[in-house]
């Protein structure tokens, strides 16, 4: 079994990371976003998910251990929301409130409808948000992979590593294609 | 998926295996807590009391249901009117956190008599994931606390078992088609009750107008659906604004309050997105609840906020 760890940032949509996970059929489990990285070897996990989170925390700070396993994991690691923020400015791009924040339903547009983890979802569909912030500029080793008619950024993707960022939320049940996001996010951490 | 079934099978043995002694639970009616009833009813069998607590801010006719429901499960129950004591706590209050947070106290007052009298070792709460995810706690922020999470008092000495914890709504609705349980489809229900459908202080005259209200857009909703017009909504009802717009009643001026009519689409309450009603059916609501309660009410809203960036509820 696929083993697919949470890290908990202190999001509203954290649990339901959780639960899409476990609705594919995959070994999954909240950690703190704390957690030691020898733990996450041990555990031998296949992919983490870096959550959405609480006000602010993707701005600012170190966001518990994520700079360690960002550096340290070679497994794919999806950045959702806080996540994908806190990734980009790691990686040297920067974050930073957003002029116009999106809560709610807002229409993506894929930028790179070819990487695998968007296979077979359509150029436009409807995604949910909510941020008050976003990555207003992009790591020079990462590619656009989707934006919005307020946020540039709200795909990204490492140009050689398996890592992603999404400033919109594909747990929820408005996203359209969300589950399927996720399903994408699986096969790759399966291959 | 969600498999129901299996879940009922753990839940069940992991309640036999932790629940040595009486359990008492708080039954509100609503489909959480009667699924929590049921799956505790199976494991414990007499071990177990029901305790219904009208709030004076439960929906028309409510309490008296719900008493008829706790009878046709063959549950031990104990039926308590505390709403006295409620509105004695909301007096004055106009803060949603501060009001949540004093229903919550004054819950846990009534559910501590029950558990000295009835020598009590157990509570079973029918709380769910985004009960515990919303009061925040951790990195959470708290958008709302809610009046089942994080009040239990140490002197209390109960256990608190809450077998629904990492479970939402359309997952527990699961459960309570597949254990025949009659509230399986019923709308969600806040635990502070009609208290957070008045903004401001929660008066027992506001909490009057709002229960008739909320009374009138479940009853049109509920026609619109039966006769095809529209599909049921996720939760509907209504909030008073007590603010004063002018009006028109018969050549007389009018000064009357607001009412806002509140429906939304969701699976999980996570994210809702407000329903497109009809406009037949807002005009007959919107036409009743004024014709029915204008003295005091002379102007109706649609609330037409997605969640997020608004909540379903408005306090």
């Amino acid at each position: 079994m696929v083993k697919i760890y949470v890290v908990n940032n202190g999001g509203q949509w954290t649990h339901r990371e959780w639960r899409t996970l476990r609705y594919l059929q995959v070994e999954t489990k909240i950690v703190p976003n704390t957690v030691a990285l020898d733990t996450l070897v041990e555990d031998a996990i296949d992919g983490l998910v870096l959550s959405g989170g609480a006000p602010r925390i993707g701005l600012e700070g170190t966001l518990g251990n994520c700079a360690q396993l960002l550096d340290k994991l070679s497994v794919p690691i999806l950045g959702i929301c806080a996540g994908h923020q806190f990734m980009a400015r790691h990686f040297g791009g920067t974050a930073e409130p957003s002029k116009i924040p999106e809560f709610g339903k807002v229409e993506l547009t894929l930028i790179d409808p070819d990487d695998p983890l968007f296979e077979g979802v359509p150029q436009q569909s409807t995604v949910w948000e909510s941020h008050n912030d976003e990555v207003t500029r992009i790591p020079s080793d990462f590619k656009n992979l989707g934006k919005s008619e307020n946020c540039e950024i709200q795909a990204m993707t490492h140009t050689s590593k398996p890592l992603y960022g999404l400033q919109f939320h594909p747990e929820v049940e408005h996203t359209q294609y969300g589950a399927l996001i996720f399903k994408n996010f699986v096969q790759i951490c399966t291959r | 998926m969600f498999d129901a079934k299996q879940f009922i099978n753990d839940a069940v043995q992991e309640l036999k295996n932790t629940a040595k002694g009486k359990a008492m639970i708080a039954f509100s009616g609503g489909v959480d807590s009667t699924v929590c009833a049921a799956l505790v009813n199976k494991a414990l069998g007499k071990d177990l009391i029901a305790v219904h607590v009208d709030t004076g801010y439960m929906r028309k006719n409510e309490s008296d249901r719900v008493v008829a429901t706790m009878k046709q499960m063959g549950l031990h129950y104990r039926f308590i009117d505390a709403r006295s004591e409620f509105y004695e706590a909301l007096k004055g209050i106009i803060d949603p956190e501060e009001k949540r947070k004093r229903i919550g106290k004054t819950f846990i007052a009534q559910f501590e008599h029950v558990a000295q009298e009835e020598d009590v070792a157990y509570l079973v709460q029918g709380t769910i994931a985004p009960d515990w995810i919303e009061s925040g706690g951790e990195l959470r922020d708290t958008i709302k606390s809610h009046h089942n999470v994080g009040g239990l008092p140490e002197t209390m000495n109960l256990k608190l078992i809450e077998p629904l914890r990492d479970l939402y709504k359309d997952e527990v609705r699961k459960i309570a088609r597949e254990l025949k349980v009659p509230a399986a489809e019923h709308q969600p229900f806040p635990g502070p009750g009609l208290a957070i459908r008045i903004l401001g202080e929660a008066t027992p005259e506001r909490a009057q107008i709002i229960r008739e209200a909320c009374a009138i857009v479940e009853q049109e909703i509920e026609n619109a659906v039966e006769k095809g017009t529209m599909e049921k909504p996720w939760q509907y009802f209504a909030v008073l604004i007590p603010v004063k717009t002018v009006g028109v009643h018969g050549d007389k001026r009018a000064y009357g309050y607001t009412i806002a009519i509140r429906s939304v689409e969701s699976i999980d309450a996570m994210t809702c997105s407000y329903s497109d009603i009809p406009h037949q059916v807002l005009d007959k609501i919107s036409t009743r609840l004024t014709n029915t309660m204008g003295e005091k009410i002379n102007r109706i809203v649609y609330d037409v906020t997605n969640k997020p960036p608004g909540t379903v509820e408005w306090e």
